[in-house]
């Protein structure tokens, strides 16, 4: 096993023991496998960079690299498609790593001979690794480090990022929403929106939902105007609504133009709301169950549903199939337990609590503290349903903004 | 019931065409003064942090030793501070990352380890500053230093770490703009502004070390490392982008004239107060006094709410960003809501440099004023480091694009730097050979 750093800047000696030039990068061709082979070395000569395939060495390590053959390729280096450089795109640079849940940085890679072939296997993000690239030799240690196996790095915070996320699709995915924004946001604000532009339209939706409401914004005003308002699509009504209303106002039209006919009307119909209000606040996807069904037939129908919104605990009694004259409430659990014949009239709860569009958030939130609601039903004069204002936006409400932000945004 | 599904599958959507024409309405109505605020001020708050208690002790010595004649230096200096300023925010807004994390990326780990150990010596002479102001304007309102110290360093510690300190700073923050009567009293006191507006377009060097060592304490106040390091991350916190980095590049100019005019009625006050009388300054008490044409009795008191303000704001951001650059550097864990076997080293260098700074501040007779300058010289002597640091990053084709510096303003940028580093070094010798410009 050998570091990249005690091979950089090492000689590269020709048949006869001749040193000819320097090594001063090791390339990698990422692709299947979880241990990239090494496809080759950039070497130094007179200020010029060469290629030298793997082929052509005999041996390689702290000693330097031995060439097979006198015969040297001097034309310039450029990089393919699909690989990545140790030196340049690794070392140094920051990563994720999968199974720690973390952003590291890269102190030095570890490189494995298996089958007369090199492979990548991790990188060593240890003080040990750090010590070895500063520390004369002799105070060297050799005692075994921590490193980060190869198969667990989910993003590379490099150049050639794009390269090494089409490569690893779906290792990021491996974790939650919650943890990918949280990782992403560590990065810069390229990176970041690198990130999740590489995660499919659901996770993405999510991840972004995670984020700061600015950040939001930018990676989804950069990015593609097809993908934005897929992903738009996917987020829910009350978030992607937020989001719009933070982007400058000819781009919302225009992302919500691309959007699909369902879901564009459903943000649209949230946008005129203000923000610190419970129409700001609330989201349009809930279920509402006509009055004159029977309990079974409502538990038929909600399986038969080819979309079911977040919030199915509870479920919106309206006066008639069509109308939107809220007149009662039924949690699932009753639902469930009750007898299916019995109408849902029988079942429902018809004095509820409910919020008006223009009332304040923070009060419409303590309102779902109070009464250990899981959501709050917005009706309008008329007593139509309008929207939801869900526990969990209650919560964004009501605790303290430097609960929610773990990590401190210490120079803003 | 046969064609119901589809129509359940609608249920809890509802389509109400009336939303869709709501939409220009709602995103016209953001007012756009709101971006304008929201971006301008990171130029503003850096610039203005070098006016801390290092700054003030400096500046005020500098006015009380040598009048106006350091006047001239400033037109350069605002220049200088303006153009690094605006290196690092332009660095920000391209590359989205930290100074820190950049230099790692850029220069391998011994050069990492190189600058990061200037930017910690460098920071820790300035928190040693910080609670040396503390000390000072404590011991103004009659509270010896041995019992204000160490409270000031228990409070900030325990505040930053329970992350509360965001919430406190904002009254420091309010309590140095007591500052700002330092241009009424400028004023107050009537200097000859012939003579002040001839001493700033006319420049003069002497190679006394006094003259050198007050140059030098004088730009490494005004343009301090920690500086950089800091208008970079909030430039990047703020999440500016390149096209709208025109915003921020006027805040930084803005900012940087703001900061100076501010030192120069410093300057005026003390010069016109103290100068004119042969006076020096060796305490806080006779720093206060240029305060007194506006302030009569009460200056000692508003000088000290000032010094206390400005001192306990940096007391607590300095160590803090210390820790993080250096932790964002070299990959340790960070952040205050970890704990000390999460996180060993960064809350490591947060709590020594908060302990060092204490200790130092309670040394028993220690001449504050004196070092407080002191501190000020190493942030001018170690400035060169950062310095080269920026230019080789933002001069960087990969890394900048198109947005690399111009030939001119390189120019500008590598004399200020060299004219930086030729100070210290001139200063070095003139410190260790006393006699070399002896006449």
């Amino acid at each position: 096993m050998i570091y990249l750093s005690q091979v950089l800047g090492r000689p590269i000696l020709d048949l006869e023991g001749e040193r000819v030039a320097v090594l001063k990068d090791v390339i990698v061709r990422l692709g299947e496998g979880d241990h990239p082979p090494v496809a080759g070395f950039v070497a130094r000569y007179r200020r010029r960079d060469f290629f030298l395939p793997r082929w052509r060495i005999s041996d390689f390590g702290e000693h330097g690299v031995h060439l097979n053959s006198d015969i040297l390729d001097l034309r310039p280096f450029m990089r393919r498609d699909g690989e990545v450089l140790l030196a340049r795109d690794v070392l140094d640079k920051q990563l994720i790593d999968v199974d720690g849940k973390r952003v590291v940085r890269v102190n030095d890679v570890q490189i494995i001979e298996a089958a007369n072939e090199w492979h990548v296997t991790g990188a060593d993000v240890s003080l040990l690794g750090l010590w070895r690239r500063l520390a004369p030799a002799f105070l060297r240690s050799t005692r075994p480090v921590e490193v980060i196996d190869w198969a667990d790095v989910g993003y590379l915070g490099t150049d050639a990022a794009t390269v090494q996320l089409k490569s690893h699709r779906g290792r990021l995915a491996r974790l939650h929403p919650v943890e990918i924004a949280r990782l992403a946001e560590a990065f810069s604000y390229q990176q970041g929106a690198e990130i999740v532009e590489s995660l499919d339209d659901d996770t993405a939706a999510e991840t972004l939902e995670e984020m700061a409401a600015e950040r939001q914004a930018q990676i989804l005003g950069d990015m593609d105007e097809e993908r934005a308002a897929d992903i738009l699509e996917r987020m829910s009504p009350d978030e992607a609504a937020d989001v719009l209303g933070d982007l400058p106002e000819e781009k919302a039209e225009d992302l919500l133009n691309l959007m699909q006919d369902d879901e564009q009307s459903e943000v649209a119909e949230l946008l005129p709301y203000e923000d610190d209000t419970a129409g700001g606040l609330m989201t349009t996807e809930f279920v509402t169950l006509p009055r004159d069904l029977t309990v079974g037939e409502a538990l038929a129908r909600l399986r038969e549903m080819a979309e079911t919104p977040n919030m199915i605990y509870y479920l919106y009694v309206v006066a008639a199939e069509d109308s939107w004259n809220l007149i009662g409430v039924i949690a699932l659990r009753n639902l469930i337990l009750a007898d299916p014949s019995a109408p849902l009239e029988d079942v429902m709860r018809s004095d509820l609590q409910v919020a008006h569009p223009d009332d304040n958030a923070a009060d419409v939130a303590q309102k779902v503290a109070e009464y250990n609601l899981l959501a709050l039903p917005v009706v309008d004069e008329a007593g139509d349903i309008l929207g939801i204002v869900t526990v969990d936006d209650a919560i964004e409400i009501l605790l303290p903004k430097g609960w929610r932000q773990r990590l401190p945004k210490m120079f803003g | 019931m046969s064609e119901r599904p589809s129509e359940v599958s609608h249920a809890g959507r509802r389509l109400l065409r009336r939303g869709a024409q709501g939409v220009r309405r709602t995103v016209a109505r953001r007012p756009r003064l709101f971006i304008y605020l929201a971006i301008l001020g990171p130029g503003m708050i850096t610039a203005n942090a070098g006016n801390d208690a290092g700054g003030i002790a400096t500046y005020a010595t500098a006015g009380a030793d040598h009048g106006y004649r350091l006047l001239w230096s400033l037109i350069p200096i605002t220049i200088s501070l303006g153009i690094v300023q605006e290196m690092c925010a332009r660095m920000g807004a391209v590359t989205g990352k930290g100074l820190a994390d950049l230099i790692r990326e850029r220069f391998g780990v011994r050069w990492t380890a190189f600058v990061m150990l200037a930017l910690l010596i460098a920071n820790g002479g300035v928190t040693v500053s910080e609670f040396v102001g503390i000390a000072a304007a404590m011991e103004l309102f009659g509270v010896a230093r041995y019992i204000s110290v160490p409270i000031a360093a228990i409070a900030i510690w325990w505040l930053v770490v329970k992350g509360s300190y965001q919430r406190v700073e904002r009254v420091f923050l309010a309590m140095s703009l007591v500052f700002l009567s330092y241009v009424v009293s400028a004023f107050l006191a009537h200097p000859p502004w012939g003579t002040v507006l001839r001493e700033v377009v006319h420049p003069h060097f002497e190679f006394g070390s006094a003259y050198l060592f007050t140059c030098v304490a004088i730009i490494g106040t005004t343009i301090s490392p920690y500086m950089q390091v800091f208008i970079q991350s909030s430039v990047v916190e703020k999440g500016v982008r390149v096209e709208k980095y025109a915003l921020t590049r006027a805040d930084v100019w803005i900012g940087t004239v703001f900061a100076i005019m501010i030192v120069f009625f410093i300057m005026i006050s003390t010069a016109a107060t103290l100068n004119v009388h042969g006076e020096h300054i060796e305490s806080a008490a006779q720093a206060a006094r240029a305060l007194s044409p506006l302030a009569g009795p009460y200056a000692e008191v508003l000088f000290a709410i000032g010094l206390l303000g400005a001192s306990m704001l940096a007391a607590g951001v300095l160590p803090l960003a210390t820790a993080y650059s250096i932790s964002e550097a070299l990959g340790f864990e960070k952040g205050v809501s970890s704990n000390f076997r999460e996180a060993p080293i960064f809350l490591g260098i947060f709590t020594f440099l908060i302990a060092l700074g204490a200790l130092i501040a309670m040394m028993p007779g220690l001449p504050l004023i004196r070092v407080l300058i002191i501190t000020q010289v190493i942030n001018g002597v170690l400035l060169p480091v950062i310095l080269v640091a920026v230019l080789r990053l933002v001069n960087n084709r990969e890394l900048m694009g198109s947005h690399t510096n111009g030939p001119l303003y390189n120019l500008a940028a590598w004399l200020t730097t060299f004219v930086v580093s030729a100070l210290s070094v001139l200063l070095i010798a003139a410190t260790l050979f006393p006699n070399l410009f002896a006449k």
